[in-house]
């Protein structure tokens, strides 16, 4: 980019400009800035727009990844509705969802609360927690798997020490969701807990000096100013657990074979661990049924659509509330 | 090789990005004068391989090892038809499914494939064919398969230790459970069975049907599934099964003498010596009750974006001659797909983790009498509901009959998904 013409003219006026000839002489005028912008888009667009809207053509064709797509309307809907194990795999999401994001959220509020009164070593602490964040996770979702196994794990020798009996943690429908939340708890805790660390200090210290004045002890201060100041954050994260939580995915797959030959990606015993997106995975690209595959893809965007309107309708409410 | 592939390619999912990129890279010149080949970690032996570079000098034959879900990235070539290998592996679990789009890829008989079908084992090159005749995959490996035990958990229950006397006094399912009952009354801790739902799989290899017939009907609700299944909960029901766990558990409890014996492919020995590199010679092999099914195997095929098929069958042909297939058992565990190879020394060697025994005897004896059956493309999508509700069984009591009755009911919604009638 050698053109040394890209200073924006100074009198370009903000607001509607109807003349075609002037836009397109503005588009002269600023493609540079345009070109800066464009590796984004271009990269959204071949990579992210087109799959999407491709995946929606997909919902309604029937579709094994080579041969010719066919079309079958609503047919991979209605299969959809009819179809327990779909059910199942959202009901599986929502379960993990919960027992993962109350600790999570809650562990994180300590933490950072405990962060922002240490006096030292205060970035190694935030380093330390936020590594978890940045390991890769199907790195974690071994070390978690043999952590938990029922023979070798370091989880039950402890229990053995302890002379309480093995546990089979990745044979139990309940006890594999815990694993899978542990997992998922352990990776995103120290990411919330730097988001409230950053909500905590920017709460002017004379709340909290004013409150003291009035006599109000930690407790009182901790409801009373800590929380109803953080709340923006703590919508923040609860949205992006949300998020997150629905497209639960690598752990249940790395733990529970995902590269077997025989019946890959069922998500363990009694399907436990199949959740919806692990089951969107196994029907595409396991089953070789794409069409359907991407009905249960937007299926779940859907609920996450859901789900977002909720938070949003929360998020009003409380600036009515406050207002 | 797909179980202990597994940890390979979990660790290669943290390059996943960059061996796709790589492997876009590989196949991008128009140049006729080289040829792509893609395979999988040990899906070929990589020195045969490297051999096979040096040896075909009219072109520069480029091998790629694809991670990650090799499938998947095969199907998005042939589907994008850009950057096709010009020859590609393709798993056994794979190739029903690649079939039916036969004409994506060059009928090896056209090239004289048809020739040698008598050195490979028959029923392998019928499942590398398509009804009407195409030769689309070429046989790599087999994956016949045999009981894996320990003699000396055996032989403290009071059952015979030998490979043949074991295989004689097992040799139905009736005679193993009856074992593994008198294992159990011997009360050594030891549950004979340490897996459930292959016990179900094992015993469908060894039918002739298997779920969809070959005029796409759904028969996965007829007897010979139902006894396969009767027979996987059978153990169950006899308390002679070990508790549900994840295979390295289940390895490290048969080490410790509780779960003695366990079915699996020739491949599945060198997942014990990975896994239990300490237990040499506390292993035998012997033939499986009810005889031999296949587990795996793998094979090559030449897409139609082949830039010279002449010299890539050469190419595969050499590859996959008796001795190079020796030289892939020795590297990779591949066991030959071609009956000249079993006599060869690299397979008559005695096994020192097997404690000496010359295993080809086993398997190589199982190769050439597993049983022809059809699989459908959408077999393996519709036989999901049976391994989960058998799995479901055995982890988590439910009751055989309503598992049963799930199973079949969720498999028809999936056939008819699926297109099968």
């Amino acid at each position: 980019m050698t053109n040394t013409r890209t200073t924006p003219p100074r009198e370009a006026p903000p607001g509607p400009r109807p003349a075609a000839g002037r836009r397109r002489g503005a588009l002269r005028t600023y493609w540079p800035h345009y070109l800066a912008i464009s590796p984004f888009y271009v990269l959204f667009l071949v990579f992210g727009l087109v799959p999407v809207l491709f995946s929606l053509y997909l919902a309604f064709q029937h579709w094994d990844g080579i041969g010719d797509m066919q079309f079958v309307g609503l047919r991979n809907f209605e299969f959809l509705v009819k179809d327990s194990t779909f059910w199942l795999s959202l009901y599986n999401t929502f379960v993990i969802w919960i027992m993962s994001t109350i600790p999570m959220l809650f562990l994180a509020l300590v933490l950072a609360v405990l962060l922002n009164s240490s006096v030292r070593f205060t970035s190694f602490y935030r380093i330390a927690y936020f590594i978890p964040n940045v390991t890769s996770l199907v790195a974690i979702a071994i070390v978690f798997g043999a952590v938990f196994s029922t023979n070798q794990g370091l989880i039950n020798a402890i229990l053995g020490w302890l002379h309480i009996g093995a546990v089979p943690w990745l044979s139990n429908e309940w006890t594999i969701k815990l694993v899978i939340a542990w997992l998922i708890t352990w990776q995103w805790t120290g990411y919330n807990a730097i988001l409230y660390l950053a909500g905590l200090q920017a709460i002017p210290t004379e709340m909290y000096e004013a409150a003291k004045i009035d006599g109000a002890g930690p407790v009182q201060t901790f409801f009373r100013i800590t929380i109803p100041q953080l709340r923006p954050i703590i919508l923040f994260t609860v949205v992006v657990s949300t998020i997150n939580g629905m497209q639960t995915f690598t752990e249940p797959q790395v733990l529970f074979g995902g590269n077997a030959s025989i019946n890959p990606n069922s998500g363990g015993p009694g399907q436990a661990g199949l959740t919806a997106i692990l089951y969107f995975y196994r029907e595409a690209f396991s089953n070789n049924d794409y069409g359907y595959g991407a009905a249960i893809a937007w299926a779940v965007f859907l609920v996450i659509l859901l789900f977002t309107a909720i938070n949003w309708r929360i998020v009003q409410r409380r600036d009515k509330g406050a207002a | 090789m797909e179980l202990s592939r597994r940890r390979l390619l979990q660790v290669a999912l943290f390059s996943a990005g960059s061996a796709a990129l790589a492997a876009c890279g590989s196949g991008s010149g128009s140049d006729a004068k080289e040829l792509t080949l893609w395979y999988w970690p040990a899906g070929l032996s990589d020195k045969v391989v490297a051999d096979a570079v040096k040896h075909f000098t009219q072109t520069k034959l480029k091998p790629s090892v694809i991670g990650g879900d090799f499938k998947q990235k095969l199907v998005t070539t042939l589907t994008g038809r850009r950057f096709v290998p010009d020859i590609t592996g393709v798993k056994g679990e794979d190739i029903a499914s690649l079939l039916v789009q036969a004409d994506r890829f060059i009928d090896l008989n056209t090239l004289g494939a048809d020739k040698l079908a008598s050195q490979f084992v028959e029923w392998k090159w019928k499942q590398g064919s398509t009804k009407d005749g195409k030769l689309i995959g070429f046989p790599i490996d087999i994956g016949p398969t045999a009981m894996y035990y320990r003699p000396a958990d055996f032989e403290k229950a009071g059952l015979p230790s030998k490979p043949e006397d074991v295989a004689a006094a097992m040799s139905t399912w009736d005679d193993y459970y009856a074992a593994g009952v008198k294992m159990k009354q011997a009360n050594t801790g030891a549950s004979m069975v340490m897996d459930i739902p292959t016990i179900f799989q094992m015993v469908i290899g060894q039918g002739t049907k298997r779920f969809i017939d070959e005029n796409g009907k759904f028969i996965g609700d007829q007897d010979h599934i139902r006894n396969a299944w009767d027979l996987a909960i059978k153990p169950i029901q006899l308390g002679i099964a070990a508790p549900q766990a994840g295979e390295q558990d289940q390895f490290t409890a048969a080490s410790r003498g509780k779960s003695p014996s366990l079915f699996g492919a020739a491949w599945r020995g060198q997942d014990l010596k990975n896994a239990l590199p300490d237990d040499t010679g506390k292993w035998r092999v012997a033939a499986m009750p009810g005889g031999p099914s296949n587990y795996g195997g793998s094979f090559l095929a030449l897409p139609k974006e082949c830039r010279n098929p002449q010299l890539a069958f050469q190419i595969i042909t050499w590859l996959l001659s008796p001795e190079n297939q020796a030289r892939g058992f020795t590297d990779a565990a591949l066991f030959p797909s071609s009956p000249a190879a079993y006599t060869l020394p690299a397979l008559t060697a005695p096994d020192p983790y097997f404690g000496g025994q010359k295993t080809v005897e086993v398997f190589g004896d199982a190769a050439q009498k597993i049983p022809v059956s059809y699989e459908a493309p959408s077999d393996a999508a519709v036989s999901a509901p049976f391994f989960d509700e058998v799995l479901s069984v055995w982890a988590k009591g439910k009751n055989p009959d309503t598992a049963w009755t799930d199973a079949v009911s969720k498999a028809k919604e999936i056939a008819e998904r699926q297109g099968v009638n």
